[in-house]
């Protein structure tokens, strides 16, 4: 038997905008990606909006060093420790985050491949001698995935237990267990869980475009959302009170589902009201892959906000995982 | 609780295939750092670099390697994708299944948990190329199926999903990425899952292929790889040390509940006996300097293993050979093991086979296995001019006689996430 953690905080962001209360009945309409204007200008998809200066993470020179998930993730975590009030001591506090593939920024790409064609072809020597003095030198660090957790660990000092999982839907489940483990062993008595991600990249799109995911209904999202949980709190916004994997069999009040697309949302669907008679909430941000089950969970939240007894978040990413978390107004 | 039992172990190093080969090359005190041959880096300013000694992949290579049917169908898909360029996949397969036949796991086993950390995809730039032109690559030219021929980059889980198809595992899989720290969080995760009952067995461990055009390219760039064009290129601690050397190749355990593991007759190898991570929280370009996050890492795992710091008998430092890595590990030590940070013996075995970057932790752990095994700890080759800003005691390039109860490994990414890994004797 589990026992029950409380949620004392959540930062999202999202197609909505900044924030997670008052966004749980949140719907959007696909709109032309800005992201992908370039290379995909056919592509219609959920974005988050253009975000003020004081509302994106760090500064300019911070944020040239981001790839897009990093940021969003940045400011999710931001969020989340200002909504938990947790302060300036912060060396530990936990971090675990589900993230996607490398998310670094195209232009980088083109730089390097004029500096090493000869003759139309990719020149191993040009690259070389050449085509790495193109890139900038902290390309890497848009790259590597890890960044994703790393950039809003260094912007906020985050000092605690950490760690980053590939993500696309279950990963994000093994961050929320590796936080909530880490609260029971007594490693930390605060943790940060969540994941942030971007579908609305060139080279996942044609990824997606190519294993026929598009074709299949996938529309594409991005986002990033945070929980703060912790060992224990008087009056907690929530309380995470069962996760893992499939439908599980404790009966909720009303149901959230997101599918990475409408077919298995559906699907998803039925499942549980195959099993029982209770209200049933779609997700409706596209397919944010690591980000979508926090996401859908800080949405849960916010139904618990509104008077909701117990919500089951119930995602499927493109990996096919059925993920369950129950959110509950007591233990 | 628990106690974590390894019962298995396999190894692709640069000194060659198998945990034999590895360790080996760690007794004999040489490098295993050279000439790359896997692609032409002869216009490279870095030539040299820790690789497995097998220049070119195919799948009737990988496929006498497994002892597989060239025709298998897996075979058939990777190469079919163009996965095989890849070469942490290559590396990954064949460490899981040495590890798996010699901790004698059979389908019995099959509900085992995967925990691999895996580096970065791996960016096809050859493959851009022939859809670039006129300053844009044309996205829309892409090949559609059957068999497409343009891939930009590996997937990040290929090589788990390759592993759980090849030893047919059906157990949750976990895919870490937290750069240099990956390898062993990967396998501290392996642990805390057995420890906590999530799981009775998991494979653990990483791989990691940086060793091409892209991967060499990003490290000269971003001014991480030594400038000494030489098999002697990283100097972990050594007083000349300017720069890290390339490395490649995978480490997997099988991890076990000591009682499941006695029960099934397997041998018990050591014990996974703790764990800890932070992270620095400091920048993204360097690690803290005075290691205050490192060392609350290391108190983590010692107070998870239960063992005070003079239970210590040989720390794996992650010894990068860049200038700012060392001194902050020594500082450290020094602050989380007391005067015994100046005293328990300390080695790096990037000297011989270079940085496996997200494989570097599950890499030297198997390293940390030597004392139980063969009764010595690795040296640090290429180690022979102490600096001051490290006074630890460091091991010379020879490898050393040593009984040794408890092992700590130490691995911090980039990005400040910091890991270490204690490991007992059986």
């Amino acid at each position: 038997m589990k026992r029950s953690i409380p949620i004392v905080g959540a930062g999202a962001v999202g197609p909505w905008g900044l924030g997670w209360r008052g966004r749980a009945d949140f719907r959007s309409e696909p709109a032309p990606s800005r992201q992908l204007s370039l290379s995909h200008p056919e592509v219609l998809g959920m974005e988050v909006p253009e975000l003020t200066e004081e509302q994106d993470a760090g500064d300019r020179r911070q944020r040239k060093l981001m790839s897009r998930a990093a940021r969003l993730g940045a400011i999710a975590l931001r969020e989340a420790l200002r909504d938990a009030e947790w302060g300036a001591v912060r060396e530990e506090v936990g971090y675990y985050l589900g993230v996607g593939a490398s998310g670094a920024h195209m232009e980088e790409i083109p730089s390097a491949l004029d500096a090493s064609l000869v003759e139309g072809a990719f020149s191993t020597a040009a690259f070389g001698e050449r085509g790495i003095y193109a890139c900038n030198p902290l390309f890497v660090f848009q790259l590597m995935n890890n960044f994703t957790l790393c950039h809003g660990a260094i912007l906020e000092g985050l000092g605690g237990p950490n760690a980053a999982f590939y993500s696309r839907g279950a990963g994000t489940l093994s961050a929320l267990e590796e936080a909530v483990a880490a609260l029971e062993e007594g490693i930390c008595d605060r943790v940060l869980v969540g994941g942030a991600d971007s579908a609305h990249h060139a080279v996942t799109w044609s990824e997606f475009v190519r294993d026929g995911l598009v074709s299949d209904g996938l529309v594409p999202g991005e986002g990033a959302a945070v929980l703060a949980l912790a060992q224990d709190a008087q009056a907690p916004e929530a309380w995470l009170q069962d996760w893992g994997i499939g439908l599980g069999n404790r009966r909720p009040e009303v149901v959230m589902v997101a599918g990475w697309s409408p077919a298995v949302a559906q699907r998803l669907a039925r499942e549980v009201s195959a099993q029982w008679e209770v209200p049933l909430f779609f997700w409706d941000g596209g397919e944010a892959l690591a980000a979508t089950p926090p996401m859908a969970w800080a949405l849960g939240l916010d139904r618990i906000r509104e008077g909701a007894a117990s919500v089951l978040v119930l995602t499927e990413g493109l990996d096919g995982t059925r993920i369950r978390v129950h959110l509950g107004s007591t233990p | 609780m628990r106690r974590v039992a390894i019962t298995g172990l396999g190894v692709v190093s640069p000194f060659g295939f198998g945990a034999k080969a590895f360790f080996d090359g760690l007794i004999s005190g040489v490098t295993a750092v050279r000439p790359i041959a896997s692609f032409d880096a002869s216009r490279f300013p870095v030539q040299h670099a820790g690789e497995v000694p097998q220049a070119r992949i195919n799948r009737a290579w990988l496929g006498r390697a497994l002892g597989m049917d060239a025709e298998d169908s897996n075979l058939q898909r990777w190469e079919a994708g163009g996965w095989l360029r890849d070469r942490k996949l290559s590396w990954a397969l064949l460490a899981a299944r040495e590890a798996w036949v010699q901790a004698g796991c059979s389908e019995a086993e099959g509900e085992a948990a995967l925990s691999l950390a895996l580096g970065l995809e791996q960016a096809l730039l050859e493959d851009f190329a022939p859809i670039y032109r006129e300053g844009k690559i044309q996205w829309g030219e892409e090949p559609k199926a059957p068999l497409p021929t343009v891939r930009f980059r590996t997937p990040v889980d290929l090589g788990a999903r390759a592993v759980r198809s090849l030893l047919g595992l059906c157990g949750r899989t976990q895919v870490h990425v937290s750069a240099c720290a990956a390898g062993a969080l990967a396998v501290a995760h392996g642990a805390s899952l057995i420890r906590r009952g999530d799981s009775d067995v998991v494979l653990a461990g990483a791989a990691d292929a940086m060793i091409n055009p892209l991967g060499l390219g990003g490290m000269i760039r971003l001014g991480a790889t030594s400038p000494r064009n030489a098999p002697d290129a990283c100097r972990p601690f050594d007083r000349r040390r300017d720069g890290l050397a390339l490395g490649e190749g995978a480490a997997l355990f099988v991890l076990e509940a000591e009682d499941r593991a006695l029960a099934r007759g397997a041998k018990v190898l050591g014990f996974v006996k703790g764990w800890g991570s932070t992270q620095d929280g400091f920048r993204v370009t360097a690690p803290r300097p005075d290691g205050s996050q490192a060392a609350a890492a290391i108190r983590r795992a010692l107070a998870s293993a239960g063992i005070a710091p003079e239970a210590l008998g040989y720390v794996n430092a992650h010894g990068t050979g860049t200038p700012l890595n060392d001194p902050a590990e020594a500082r450290a030590l020094q602050v989380a093991l007391g005067p015994w940070g100046g005293q328990v013996p300390v080695s790096s075995i990037k000297g011989a086979v270079g940085h496996l970057m997200a494989a570097s932790g599950a890499l030297e752990l198997a390293a940390g296995m030597m004392p139980f095994l063969h009764g010595s700890i690795p040296g640090t080759v290429h180690f022979t001019d102490s600096d001051p800003e490290c006074p630890l005691n460091v091991m010379g390039p020879d490898c050393h006689q040593s009984d040794v109860e408890h092992v700590l490994s130490n691995s911090f990414g980039f990005g400040g996430q910091n890991a270490a890994v204690i490991l007992g004797a059986p």
